[in-house]
């Protein structure tokens, strides 16, 4: 481009007005510094520009003359001692690029606007997954609960029969405790007991060998007989009869012999003599 | 000039006196309030004070060069967050600067924004004053006007070209 149609493209009036690039400016001096023509042709756009300015002359207000005047000195002083102070302002160029200052706080904008939205998508990725753990944890924490309760029902079941347990090894192995053994007789050959009887504290405790499940509304009654008399004992529960384990029976003053019967459902007062399954005396 | 190289600050006073009006009126023009104007003035006194033995007189004419150091602190200062949230959508036209008639200071060849309004026509002058006085760039004036970018650029220099007729 040769130096007229240079001036003519209209580039020195744009950077009379400070509108070029780094760059461009720079471009725009070395031309200058080359052709006296282009350094006139700047000179005028500047003198134009100047007397625009200069058109827009206001008389400041009265009195500011030396609030302004007294405002740089104080400036000025304040600032003297800093020497970095002056070697700021110098290096900066004096006609400048407004371009990327402009365009910053929309660009800043838009970058917001796109990191925002895609911090709420990620947070809403983030409340589906947590929500789905807490949702697995809990049921995990139903299972847990249930099965904790259903080993705790397990544990006092086993607890309270180890206490029973225990208690009837206590009579087992107790010197007080005479043991009677029960024969079968006619009515159930095979069938066996054993009376465990403490004479001090008339406890009598049944323990059962192998006794013929009683027919249906039946039950098998236990009778102590004391001089020939018979009294009534206490009726067998199901688990005891069938060997389960032993079971406490009413107290007995005195007894020289022990008989099991059947008998309906909740005892009879007397014994029926044909159903006599066991006897031990002594 | 030599006193304001040599550091003498009662040169800072003839400064004033002979091109305050003129820095004055531009800033007031650019920022729009009397207080900021002032302030800026100031600044900008300071900073004439501070860069001084950066001006290159080869690159350009004193008057040219203190005009550029007001005219960017005053676009600084309305490019500031606050100032733009407050004035932005305040009319250029309703500025107090623009109704005030120019008054001739330093150059017997100074010419009146009357005569110069004049011969620039209404697109022309809209543009030099949203670039010059407005801080806008020729991107932001073709948003605000809903013009293509090539004419704003065009409109620009032409508007230049005429202004430096007037005074060739």
């Amino acid at each position: 481009m040769n130096t007229q149609d240079y001036i003519e493209s209209g580039i020195l009036e744009e950077y009379a007005l400070g509108l070029l690039s780094e760059v461009e400016r720079a471009e725009v001096e070395r031309r200058a510094a080359e052709s006296p023509e282009i350094r006139q042709e700047l000179a005028t756009i500047a003198a134009a520009l100047e007397s625009y300015a200069q058109a827009h002359t206001h008389t400041p207000p009265a009195g500011m003359r030396e609030r302004v005047l007294a405002g740089w000195q104080a400036a000025i002083h304040q600032e003297a001692p800093s020497s970095a102070a002056p070697a700021g302002p110098a290096t900066e160029p004096v006609v400048r690029q407004l371009v990327p200052e402009a365009e910053a706080p929309a660009a800043r904008f838009s970058w917001l606007m796109a990191a925002s939205v895609a911090l709420l998508l990620f947070s809403a990725a983030a409340n589906l997954v947590l929500y789905n753990r807490w949702k697995d944890a809990e049921t995990s924490l139903v299972i847990a609960q249930s099965e904790q309760a259903r080993v705790a029902t397990t544990m006092q079941a086993v607890n309270k029969s180890l206490a029973s347990r225990t208690a009837e090894l206590s009579v087992l192995r107790s010197d007080e405790f005479k043991s009677i053994e029960l024969a079968g007789m006619p009515a159930a050959p095979t069938a066996k007991a054993r009376v465990l009887y403490n004479a001090a504290t008339k406890a009598v405790f049944v323990d059962v060998r192998n006794l013929p499940a009683p027919p249906a509304g039946k039950q098998y009654q236990l009778w102590a007989l004391d001089q020939g008399k018979p009294v009534d004992a206490g009726m067998l529960a199901a688990t005891t009869t069938a060997g389960d384990s032993l079971q406490q029976m009413k107290d007995i003053g005195s007894a020289q012999a022990f008989a099991m019967t059947v008998e309906p459902e909740g005892g009879s007062q007397n014994p029926t003599m044909e159903t006599l399954t066991v006897l031990g005396k002594f | 000039m030599q006193r304001l190289r040599a550091r003498d600050e009662s040169a800072m006073t003839l400064f004033y006196d002979k091109y305050s009006a003129a820095l004055y009126g531009v800033i007031l023009r650019i920022v729009k309030t009397e207080e900021v104007a002032e302030d800026v003035l100031q600044e900008g006194l300071v900073k004439i004070w501070h860069s001084f033995p950066s001006y290159d007189a080869t690159k350009g004419r004193l008057f040219t060069w203190v005009l550029n150091v007001c005219r960017n602190l005053a676009i600084d200062k309305i490019r500031s967050r606050q100032y733009r949230v407050s004035s932005r959508t305040q009319p250029l036209e309703g500025s107090a600067a623009l109704r005030q008639a120019a008054v001739p200071t330093f150059r017997p060849e100074h010419i009146g924004l009357q005569d110069m309004t004049a011969k620039l026509n209404p697109e022309q002058k809209q543009i030099i004053d949203l670039l010059y006085f407005g801080g806008f760039t020729q991107s932001e004036v073709a948003e605000e006007l809903n013009l293509p970018l090539g004419t704003v650029k065009t409109r620009a220099r032409a508007a230049i070209k005429v202004l430096s007729k007037l005074i060739r």
